[in-house]
């Protein structure tokens, strides 16, 4: 679980629907280290890694947000593979 | 060279150094990494080993017939060569080694306690084809890409050879012009998020420094690699606004080249990949920083429809690769197009490229040569085109066909050609006499 500060500060948020039932938020991490400056493509990435590593057959879909108040969707998963 | 007098072989020895010396330079011209080339020791080693296998040829040749076609291997034990040369057995191996890696040796037979055999290339004892690639490839294929390939580090040589006429490190030279070329020409520093704004409308916000910012190094030092790329990422219209204003049009010209090798390279290699806009525009500044160099390269139009063309070739070679076993694989855009990637990057294409290129330039040289040389036989016989033609009226029409190809390793080769022709020609007629 990330932090509040981080969790505001990112870019992107990844809202997963899981097979047993669960709705989970996840919020990307894009900065490779403290001070570096935030690349998107980078958070978005991490995020599919951890959609089709960590949780590789446990969610039906999954979609990626902007991380802001009516952000737009930026990617789509179902079922194991980007649509 | 051989000489067939009374039907025996004889090989003179100093052809046979000229021609070692002239493969050996050859090859290390070709090299770009240090551990690739040979140096005086190996060279040395390579001339005892020649030395010596005259010598055994020579001997065998007084009694024996031999036959030009597959000569007796070098027979030799280790310890002898490492005695005769003063050095330990391991060294001899690892030259071994190294002559092998060059083709300088083409074939090996370890017989255990009969000591080992060793075949050297012919190309060296002058009974081969005459080989028509010296110099520099990457220059003669394509000018653009050589201003940003092939930049080997410069070492200085390890041992300093006097009597070597050409200098192994003759890119220098070369290195330091792309490089200075590079300052010249060095953009500002809004130059790097050429990609992020495509609108090409210029504005009225005048260069506000005019410092040149010095990218090459920064990102040459700058080891992490999705650090590197947020520097690009995020919009900067002003700045990308400036640049466009600086070069014109040329720059929008470019930028789409650069779209345009996406939307293929993407079409033939990664037809099933779905990306996000952000996700696309950070592979097109990596392609921007990898394929194109950065576009610091001032060249014409038609030289960067040339370089798009072997861009496109590029590709469909790994297309090729990739179809022709399951086991090929690439890695995704974003680590494939990295311009830090060494180890399996679009890069190594490049190499591929230029191998084929020089494969081809070799063929088309080879066939001319042919064409050389039995021009000249018929001459000899009186028969073909140029029956009716002088011998100086041959020469002149054959220099001119091939001056065409503007190749001065084919002229060269020409020339040799024609002394070998010649040559046989005289040897003929004495033998007649």
């Amino acid at each position: 679980m990330l932090s509040e500060r981080l969790q505001r500060e990112a870019l992107s948020k990844c809202i997963v629907w899981f097979y047993d039932g669960n709705v989970r938020t996840f919020y990307s991490l894009d900065k490779t280290h403290q001070r570096a400056k935030a690349n998107k493509a980078l958070g978005m990435r991490r995020l599919e890694k951890m959609l089709m590593e960590t949780f590789k057959g446990q969610w039906e879909t999954a979609i990626i947000y902007e991380n802001k108040v009516n952000g737009n969707e930026l990617a789509r998963f179902k079922r194991g593979a980007r649509v | 060279m051989k000489k067939t007098t009374n039907h025996k072989l004889h090989f003179d020895y100093g052809r046979v150094f000229q021609s070692t010396k002239s493969f050996i330079d050859r090859h290390n011209s070709r090299q770009s990494q240090l551990t690739q080339k040979l140096n005086a020791n190996h060279r040395a080693t390579a001339e005892l080993i020649v030395r010596l296998y005259l010598k055994q040829l020579n001997k065998a040749a007084q009694l024996d017939q031999l036959d030009t076609k597959s000569l007796p291997g070098f027979n030799t034990y280790n310890e002898s060569l490492a005695k005769c040369k003063g050095c330990t057995k391991r060294t001899i191996i690892n030259h071994r080694e190294r002559l092998v890696n060059a083709r300088f040796i083409i074939k090996e037979n370890h017989c255990g306690q009969g000591g080992v055999e060793i075949w050297l290339n012919p190309e060296v004892l002058g009974m081969a084809k005459l080989s028509t690639t010296c110099g520099d490839n990457v220059m003669k294929i394509g000018e653009v890409a050589s201003l940003f390939y092939e930049k080997a580090k410069n070492f200085h040589p390890l041992v300093h050879e006097q009597h070597e006429q050409e200098n192994n490190n003759s890119y220098v030279d070369k290195s330091v012009t792309s490089e200075t070329g590079q300052h010249e020409y060095g953009v500002p520093a809004g130059h790097s998020h050429g990609l992020s704004e495509p609108n090409p409308q210029p504005t009225h916000s005048a260069n506000a420094t005019g410092t040149r910012h010095e990218q090459d190094k920064n990102t040459e030092e700058n080891a992490n690699p999705a650090s590197n790329r947020q520097e690009k990422a995020p919009e900067k219209p002003c700045k990308a606004e400036k640049q466009e204003q600086k070069l014109g049009a040329g720059r929008i010209f470019l930028l789409t080249l650069i779209r345009q090798f996406w939307a293929y390279a993407r079409k033939v290699l990664y037809p099933d990949l779905v990306l996000s806009d952000r996700e696309e525009k950070e592979i097109l500044n990596l392609i921007w920083e990898s394929v194109y160099g950065k576009l610091q390269w001032q060249a014409t139009e038609k030289e960067c429809l040339n370089y798009q063309e072997t861009a496109y070739s590029r590709i469909n070679m790994v297309a090729r690769w990739l179809a022709r076993s399951p086991g090929h694989w690439i890695p995704k855009p974003h680590i494939y197009f990295h311009p830090n990637n060494e180890r399996n990057g679009f890069k190594k294409t490049w190499l591929w490229y230029v191998k084929q290129e020089t494969l081809k330039l070799e063929i088309r040289n080879q066939l001319l040569l042919q064409q050389v040389k039995t021009e000249w036989q018929q001459h000899e016989q009186d028969k073909g085109r140029f029956r009716e033609k002088t011998r100086l009226q041959l020469f002149r029409i054959q220099q001119k066909r091939l001056a065409k190809y503007r190749d001065e390793s084919l002229n060269q080769a020409y020339q040799q050609c024609l002394h070998r022709c010649l040559h046989l020609q005289d040897l003929k007629r004495k033998h007649h006499a």
